[in-house]
């Protein structure tokens, strides 16, 4: 910025110079910004207008595209399966979502209150988000088997096995939050003990001094210095809700009888198994339109904080 | 565990809290000083429960495909031997290096094509004065609030029209397109001192100087922040590759990894497949941990 007014100030000395520099300037610039336009144009801005127009077709494998107007729309609103997918996604939304921020939540507050071995702790806390969906997923689909660990330890305490993928539809969408969560969770941890690090120990003194004890401090004190950057998590971590594909497609395939279809399954089946385009273009931009107002409210939030 | 450890803390907490007499001033120090370490032991102990949850999993992945194929081993028993078999037959399956193979060309060449065309970038959006730059850098934020899943279905319909299905090529140019990699290096390269490109300006460096020998060294934390991170993303990437990729042989090993969970495969077998996909991260992660914590919690790199 400063240089940018400086070298503005100077311009009246040697206008033809100064032309000749800006010019340059220009042209290194665009140079310089040119491969990534490009890619961005390509695979970026296309893509997205050719999503909305995608959805205004009837799209088939051979190349075949008619025009639909907003037919698409009114069949999706009329379709079960889009509905029973919506469902299932906010179901799994409405599990995932509080987990993940408590057991985050929670793993930040003991690591800021550890005083040794925090670097270990904290490796150890946040490994498995190092790992893919996929392979959580095949962890866990042996840990959750009726044959696996966790029936065997249910088992000597006498419960019957317990059928966690393939039981009652909230059992088998808290399997799958429970999956993500474990693969997820030291992203927001650390963003929760970023949060925790940045408030003043005055104010924790302060509270101390004052007779609040653990639970009191955290709830009068710690808990509303940290709504910001829990209203952020709580943002990202329900778009990532909302995208769950890899545990479904790994663990359950959608089942059983389609209580674990989620909205991205709905998408990739419509797509990739009926040759649907048009229709799950359609299916996308749904999705789109639910980050969009998620991503906007948070803008709404956050407004000055994020400047460019 | 967790039964002993709950009252403990709880035990540890209630002599702070009842402390804080005013009298008491002098003898404070030393007599919160007992407490203040038994909670730590408490945390300690909730910390090696909540630990246990995170890498247990991992650990009984290791002691899977360590097992000897045919010898009782976990849920049941703790296997008496370990053996690297199941490891060496795996890595001599010709698919499965295949799998490897594509999975590291996408990933490495990602990471490099991102750093360098998103530095760039973020140079000139950072530093030059230019035509419909605020246009640019807007519309390519903006891209951030496009879901990937969204731009599945167009983004397959172009790269399959242009023959990229099953091949390298169409697996790693539409992901080379990062919005983060831009704007997080444009807010380091804005950052950087002006008086650096002053000097380098009189010395009479020219554009490409500057960049090459001024900015790339400059902003190498950065770097390895993103390279680590676009590793990752690319690595355990599954829905992209998944639809691109669509022949055995065009594989990721993460796609491959979720075929081979569908099928009737043994433990041993997938496991192994499992944990050579996981070795790469953790290595990076042994040897760049301090990266990726400093970034989370500075700029806050989505996941």
């Amino acid at each position: 910025m400063t240089a940018t007014t400086a070298r503005r100030t100077g311009a009246p000395r040697r206008p033809a110079g100064a032309r000749r520099a800006n010019r340059r300037e220009a042209v290194a610039g665009l140079l310089f910004i040119l491969p990534t336009l490009v890619i961005f144009a390509v695979f970026k801005f296309l893509p997205i207008g050719g999503a909305g127009a995608m959805s205004l077709t009837e799209y088939r494998l051979n190349g075949d595209v008619t025009f639909l107007g907003a037919e698409n729309y009114t069949r999706l609103f009329s379709d079960p399966h889009f509905w029973q997918s919506l469902g299932v996604t906010l179901g799994y939304v409405c599990i995932f979502v509080p987990l993940i921020i408590a057991v985050s939540l929670v793993g930040a507050l003991l690591l800021n209150k550890l005083v040794r071995y925090n670097g270990v702790f904290r490796a150890l806390l946040f490994v498995p988000y190092l790992s893919s969906f996929v392979l959580a997923g095949i962890i866990w689909t042996w840990i959750f088997a009726i044959d696996g660990p966790l029936n065997a330890a249910l088992e000597t305490v006498g419960l019957g096995p317990v059928l966690f993928l393939s039981g009652e539809q909230w059992l088998v969408l808290a399997s799958l939050a429970m999956v993500s969560v474990w693969k997820g969770f030291g992203y927001s941890m650390l963003i929760f003990l970023a949060g925790l690090k940045a408030q003043p120990a005055e104010v924790h003194e302060a509270a101390r001094i004052d007779g609040a004890n653990a639970w009191k401090g955290f709830w009068h004190v710690t808990f509303p210095l940290l709504k910001p950057v829990l209203f952020f998590v709580l943002v990202i971590e329900t778009i990532i809700g909302f995208q769950v594909f890899d545990t479904i497609y790994v663990m359950t395939a959608g089942g059983p009888a389609r209580a674990s279809y989620s909205l991205i399954y709905f998408l990739f089946d419509e797509g990739f198994k009926y040759f649907d385009f048009g229709y799950a273009a359609a299916i996308g931009i749904v999705l789109f339109v639910i980050v969009l107002v998620l991503s906007l409210v948070q803008r709404r939030f956050f407004e000055g904080k994020e400047e460019l | 565990m967790s039964t002993t450890a709950l009252p403990q803390t709880r035990r540890a907490g209630e002599p702070t809290s009842g402390n804080p007499r005013p009298g008491q001033v002098p003898g404070r120090n030393g007599a919160r000083r007992r407490p203040a370490k038994r909670r730590q032991t408490g945390l300690l102990i909730l910390l090696i429960v909540v630990s246990l949850f995170t890498v247990a999993p991992l650990i009984a992945v290791v002691v899977l495909a360590l097992s000897p194929e045919n010898a009782p081993t976990l849920p049941y028993a703790i296997p008496t031997e370990l053996t690297l078999d199941n490891l060496i037959r795996i890595l001599n399956v010709g698919e499965f290096t295949t799998w490897l193979t594509n999975s590291f060309l996408y990933s490495v060449i990602s990471v490099v094509v991102i750093l360098f065309t998103a530095s760039m970038a973020a140079y000139a959006l950072a530093r030059k004065r230019f035509p419909g730059r605020n246009i640019i850098l807007w519309s390519i934020v903006a891209t951030l609030m496009v879901p990937m899943q969204a731009t599945l279905i167009p983004m397959f319909i172009m790269v399959a029209g242009w023959g990229g299905v099953n091949t390298l090529w169409g697996l790693i140019l539409p992901t080379l397109a990062n919005a983060q990699a831009v704007f997080l290096i444009r807010q380091f390269v804005r950052d950087l001192p002006d008086e650096l490109f002053d000097a380098a300006r009189i010395d009479g460096a020219g554009e490409w100087r500057t960049f090459v020998s001024i900015v790339l060294p400059l902003i190498k934390p950065v770097l390895a922040t993103l390279a680590i991170f676009v590793f990752l993303w690319h690595w355990n990437d599954l829905l992209w590759p998944l639809v691109v990729g669509q022949s055995d042989e065009a594989r990721t090993l993460t796609v491959g990894l979720a075929t081979l969970n569908t099928e009737t495969v043994s433990t041993a077998n997938i496991m192994s497949a499992a944990l050579i996909s996981f070795i790469p991260c953790l290595v990076i992660f042994l040897f760049l941990q301090r990266h990726i914590v400093a970034s989370i919690t500075s700029s806050g790199v989505k996941g």
